[in-house]
């Protein structure tokens, strides 16, 4: 770099790598970065935790294929949603908590665990366990998905391009899964027809808002 | 018991000054029916309170009742001592009598949280 004409950084002094512009251009814009980034552990928290217990409401969906796949593509694309935004925490100078059990503790959303008690061997207790409340649980987790990305969108919309088009691929997605699991619900509950007005996806876990442009490729 | 959907309860609703909340130094008075949530209430009238799961969890939209009662029937984690301690969770907090709170307490209530050892406070202001 010439000494005559040395490069514009704003706040941060040429060569300092103790701060990052790719976090004062936000707070520059009226955000804080600091606490935008808490917010995204939180939600990617509640992805994450999403993620795991889906694998069980999943597996006790016994005898129905079809809402099994479906269950599987949205435990997989809120896993993409995990991966999508962890380099974002990084970036924002933050890191995942190093005992899981915080990361559940603040996930932003509640645990969606099967709903069921347990016997008195430890097992879940299936007597009365119904798929229609399972699809209940899935539901209100997708809204309460819904409820996180939309307020990040809110925090970032104007101020953090970077944020706010992660967040509006993983809030079209939670969309979508809301749909789903409405049009599921409906007619396993009510036997109503309310279509999602989607198809399926091509495979499960394809992802197509949160990670189509393959910018993240651990998603 | 089967509650009257009709029966409704006056909540003010008292945002502080020193709020980030675009609403800060402004009281609001809402009627609000015992089968709906003080959070819901609020937004239908156009009063913008902090909200993000809506289930009783996540304590953005945590509040101190002044006065008066509410109910947290489907609150996925609200305690004994946060009740004992005034704070409620607005998102699921359906009143029972003329009610008051004061909005925009996530701050404190993280940390009443974390010193008694319950989430997310605990999880989130030791990192």
């Amino acid at each position: 770099m010439s000494d005559e004409k040395a490069h514009g950084s704003g706040a941060v002094e040429p060569g300092d790598t103790s701060k990052r512009v790719g976090a004062e251009v936000i707070r520059e814009r009226g955000v804080d970065p600091e606490e935008l980034r808490e917010k995204l552990i939180d939600a990617i928290g509640a992805e994450f935790t999403t993620y795991y217990y889906y694998t069980n409401l999943r597996m006790h969906l016994a005898g129905e294929e079809d809402y099994k796949e479906i269950t599987e593509d949205a435990r997989l694309e809120d896993r993409a949603h995990f991966e999508l935004v962890v380099p974002r925490v990084y970036e924002l100078e933050g890191s995942l908590p190093n005992d899981i059990r915080d990361f559940a503790d603040r996930a932003s959303c509640p645990d969606a665990e099967v709903p069921t008690p347990m016997d008195d061997g430890g097992n879940f207790d299936t007597s009365d366990l119904e798929v229609e409340d399972i699809l209940e649980v899935l539901l209100e987790a997708e809204r309460c998905a819904i409820r996180t990305w939309s307020e990040i969108c809110d925090m970032t919309r104007g101020a953090d391009p970077r944020t706010y088009d992660m967040a509006q691929r993983i809030l079209n997605e939670e969309i979508d899964h809301e749909a789903w699991f409405i049009e599921l619900l409906s007619k396993e509950r009510d036997d109503e027809i309310n279509p999602a007005g989607h198809f399926a996806r091509g495979e499960p876990g394809d992802a197509p808002y949160s990670t189509n442009n393959r910018f993240n490729d651990s998603a | 018991m089967t509650q009257s959907a009709s029966e409704t309860w006056s909540v003010r609703i008292v945002v502080p000054e020193t709020s980030s909340l675009d609403a800060a130094g402004e009281t609001f008075d809402l009627e609000v029916r015992e089968d709906e949530t003080i959070l819901a209430a609020a937004r239908s009238a156009g009063v913008w309170l902090p909200a993000d799961c809506q289930q009783g969890w996540c304590t953005t939209c945590a509040a101190r009742l002044v006065d008066g009662d509410v109910a947290h029937p489907n609150a996925r984690r609200y305690y004994d001592e946060d009740r004992e301690a005034g704070f409620v969770l607005p998102c699921t907090a359906k009143p029972r009598a003329d009610t008051t709170l004061i909005v925009g307490q996530y701050d404190d209530f993280l940390e009443f949280r974390a010193d008694h050892g319950r989430p997310p406070g605990s999880s989130k202001l030791d990192t």
